[in-house]
């Protein structure tokens, strides 16, 4: 007598024929009845748009044709016990988090953002770890790394929030996240490789090490904006979208011109 | 791929053991660490009333709901939540609601009653009664508004007055954008409360001189109603009453402490509970007194009964009796010492007699003198209120005080029900010296219409008013008011200071035949989750198709970009 959840379907008497197909149409797609089929397929949307990209990353750099899995999965593991010596640290170090109504505190985010170090740290250690070349090593240690990344931090709460009845924007942005940190990964991995060469040129040292600043704060930087504009989350999304692509396309640039300058 | 992964996790079960344990034990940690809850926007509903009266069933018959938001405004109303704000309510509205079998009507009150406009507020007080009097299988829920209900109200409002007009294209962009509301509550399914105890109280206060002394009996009922029984506040109806009754019993006991003021009447007193549902307090009582008992001050000699019922408001006092009480009975004598203390003391009070025959016919008494009438006892009911049918007896609009841009003006509707104290203090006097004069037997022995027996500090208007404040701080409904709550704990004590041998007195339902029943479930938590229509994830889902297939093709040819960046780089590195 209360009936299950319906949706939006309105089948209006007093309108033309093409209209009555539309919303029969629109009615038809309606699926009135248990919700966890819809919710479902967004989780379903919401996993694709995250995971889609790393699939075919994956599959293009021609990463499995060096039967790279394994290796990746080493990565992953990397970022694990990474991830949690950080949090470990953290804890220790800065214990309780002394959060004002308004106040932010930059001193204390800087300093738990040079903890983000380690990440570097992590990646030098999967990379100097496998034998090959530098696109090899840099692809293996990114995917592998951002993967774990993706399981770790975005999964659980898709599967948990993005099935309940409440919709939110925010799983979706979650998802576009993913596949920033993703082309952030590969960044951050080409710029460690350069960093750590013996051969690279005097005058690369500087925007190297800029760049790699930049990688390790970015997240500081970001949050930082939000706070200061108070940028609105698409916004938000669109400004770290364009940070991390001219990150990238700096360090790609760099890149190009190291490995073909000899 | 995916033979890969398998071997790569084979490999790990069977050789690497420290490196699964790195991998797997991070894992566990982060996995089960906490999640925070979702939370959509919860809100506390009120539930109208349900309880059947003598076997006829009133009010809402469910308090289960999950459905979709709508106003009245939608064209298609069925096994939806139609969401109406106070002052838009109409009658027609909440008919059409329920005529398209609305799955469920939920009525927005402004958090302060007494910023509404009067016309609204008879309106309302006036529909109170239809609405309870069909039996309805919609439930009906009151919730108080604030700013989050009102922006899903609006943004519902939105969404409902658009859906019949506009053209394909403005549909469709509308599904997308648009916020749909599920409103579900949390609770169960209604059911009737078994073996519930109304309470009522009594207390005495003996006279002086002789055995077989009269007795007059003073009642007046706590509980409120309303059409939400979480809403009722019952104000001057009959807050009003209760404490007018217990001030009286203040003074009188103060007389009755001293020998020469100790007068020849016996006083009972009798707050009595279930008012609202035909006084089964005191129908109970007056049949344990007069059938079960050996001898009861009921029985013997009783001068009159006094029930005060609505007393905080109004310049008039309207005297209900259901037999005009003939010459040199007691009766008659209150009917004499009113009618003179009004006319030399407070002339500003209309004092009148209404005569209503008991009319057994009808489903409910009118007053509660006519349960004293029906044993053959001499009663009488002092109102300000005219009738017993109007709205504001059984309101919740019926509360402490209204604010002062809504009082009667010039040419506007009078003021919703509430107290006004001075009125209230005036009325206590009053009575009290009609009382004493009777008691006293004044007029007999030639006092002057016009002699103050209390004095001005004697009725604590301080006294009168902090009761009414702590009375109408909580609902009083009878399904709220258990024999353990505080209210009756309170009127106990109260008693207890002033008067001898207070005594509880329970009601319980017939068990085949019962006389009441109240069902519960009348106070849930409603949660307001925000849903997009299913058109909408095709939509979504389409555009992620769109989007990943450009950053497919972006990562064919990655290639590409890669040699440009190489040729536009390479220049550089040769000048050098």
């Amino acid at each position: 007598m209360t009936g299950g959840p319906t949706r939006y379907c309105a089948i209006n008497p007093n309108t033309s024929i093409l209209r009555i197909w539309f919303d029969s149409y629109l009615s038809v797609t309606c699926w009135s009845g248990t919700p966890s089929i819809m919710t479902l397929f967004h989780f379903g949307n919401c996993f694709a748009l995250a995971y889609f990209p790393y699939f075919i990353t994956y599959k293009c750099s021609g990463l499995s044709e060096y039967n790279a899995f394994w290796r990746c999965v080493q990565a992953g593991a990397t970022y694990l016990f990474v991830q949690l010596c950080k949090m470990l640290f953290l804890a220790t170090f800065f214990p309780t988090w002394e959060g004002g109504a308004g106040a932010y505190d930059f001193v204390g985010e800087f300093m738990k953002a040079t903890v983000d170090l380690a990440d570097l740290l992590g990646l030098h250690l999967v990379m100097s770890r496998n034998a090959g070349k530098g696109e090899y090593k840099i692809m293996v240690a990114a995917m592998g790394w951002a993967t774990a990344e993706l399981v770790m931090s975005r999964c659980i709460p898709l599967w948990v929030g993005a099935r309940g009845i409440e919709f939110d924007w925010k799983y979706i942005q979650m998802s576009f996240d993913s596949n920033i940190s993703l082309v952030h990964y590969i960044a951050m991995a080409a710029v460690v490789w350069m960093f750590t060469r013996y051969d690279l040129p005097k005058s690369f040292r500087l925007p190297v090490t800029v760049l790699l600043g930049l990688c390790v704060y970015k997240a500081f930087l970001m949050e930082l904006f939000v706070h200061v504009f108070l940028l609105g989350s698409w916004t938000a999304l669109l400004v770290k979208a364009v940070l991390t692509g001219s990150i990238s396309i700096c360090s790609l640039f760099l890149f190009v011109t190291l490995v073909h300058s000899n | 791929m995916f033979e890969e992964a398998s071997e790569v996790f084979d490999n790990m079960f069977k050789s690497s053991f420290p490196l699964t344990f790195i991998v797997f034990i991070p894992a566990v940690l982060i996995l089960v660490s906490p999640l925070p809850a979702e939370a959509a926007h919860e809100f506390t509903v009120y539930r109208m009333q349900q309880y059947d009266l003598q076997g006829q069933p009133y009010g809402t018959r469910n308090a289960i709901l999950n459905t979709e938001a709508r106003t009245v405004e939608a064209e298609v109303l069925s096994r939806r939540c139609v969401i109406m704000r106070l002052v838009d309510f109409s009658y027609e509205m909440y008919q059409k609601a329920l005529r398209q079998s609305a799955g469920a009507v939920v009525i927005i009150l402004p958090k302060n009653m007494s910023t509404m406009p009067q016309d609204i507020v008879q309106q309302f007080m006036e529909l109170e009664p239809e609405m309870l009097a069909t039996e309805t299988v919609v439930p009906v829920y009151f919730a108080l508004e604030d700013d989050e209900l009102l922006s899903i109200y609006t943004q519902t409002l939105t969404s409902s007055s658009s859906q019949g007009s506009s053209s394909a294209a403005e549909v469709l962009i509308h599904t997308a954008t648009a916020n749909g509301f599920q409103m579900v509550t949390s609770g169960a399914q209604s059911k009737a409360v078994s073996d519930w105890a109304i309470t009522s109280l009594e207390g005495r206060l003996a006279g002086t001189g002789g055995e077989d002394l009269p007795t007059i009996v003073l009642v007046a009922h706590y509980d409120s109603f309303g059409v939400a029984p979480w809403l009722s506040y019952g104000a001057d109806s009959n807050g009003s009453g209760v404490s007018m009754l217990l001030e009286l019993a203040r003074l009188f006991s103060r007389l009755y402490t001293y020998k020469r003021t100790h007068a020849g009447y016996n006083l009972l007193f009798f707050v009595s509970g279930g008012g609202k549902f035909n006084y089964q307090g005191t129908k109970r009582w007056l049949e344990d007194n007069l059938d079960h008992t050996d001898s009861s001050l009921l029985q013997d000699n009783v001068a009159f009964v006094l029930c005060l019922d609505t007393l905080g408001n109004g310049d008039n006092l309207h005297l209900h009796v259901s037999k005009p009480p003939k010459e040199g009975t007691p009766q008659y004598a209150l009917l004499n010492e009113l009618e003179t203390v009004v006319s030399s003391q407070y002339p500003e009070v209309k004092f009148s007699m209404v005569h209503k025959k008991i009319n057994l016919a009808d489903d409910t008494l009118a007053w509660e003198h006519e349960r004293f009438g029906i044993r053959r006892l001499p009663a009488f009911t002092l109102s300000h209120l005219n009738s017993h049918r109007e709205a504001q007896r059984s309101s919740i609009m019926d509360v402490r005080s209204v604010s002062s841009s809504s009082r009667h003006g010039a040419g506007e509707h009078p003021a919703g029900p509430h107290v006004d104290l001075r009125k209230l203090s005036r009325n206590t006097k009053l009575i009290a010296e009609a009382l004493a004069r009777v008691i006293y037997n004044l007029t007999e022995k030639g006092a002057p219409g016009d002699l103050k027996i209390f004095t001005e500090q004697m009725v604590q208007e301080e006294q009168l008013s902090s009761i009414v404040d702590w009375l109408t701080a909580q609902p009083r409904a009878a399904q709220l008011v258990d024999k353990d709550s505080s209210v009756v704990s309170t009127l106990e004590y109260h008693l207890g200071r002033y008067l001898k041998d207070v005594r509880r007195h329970y009601v319980k339902a017939d068990k085949r035949d019962p006389e009441f029943v109240f069902y519960d479930q009348l106070k849930q938590t409603m949660n307001a989750y925000r849903v997009k229509p299913a058109i909408f994830d095709l939509l979504l889902a389409a555009c992620i198709a769109a989007y990943l297939g450009v950053i497919y093709l972006a990562i064919q040819h990655f290639g590409i970009f890669y040699s440009v960046v190489r040729r536009i780089t390479a220049p550089k590195t040769k000048q050098h």
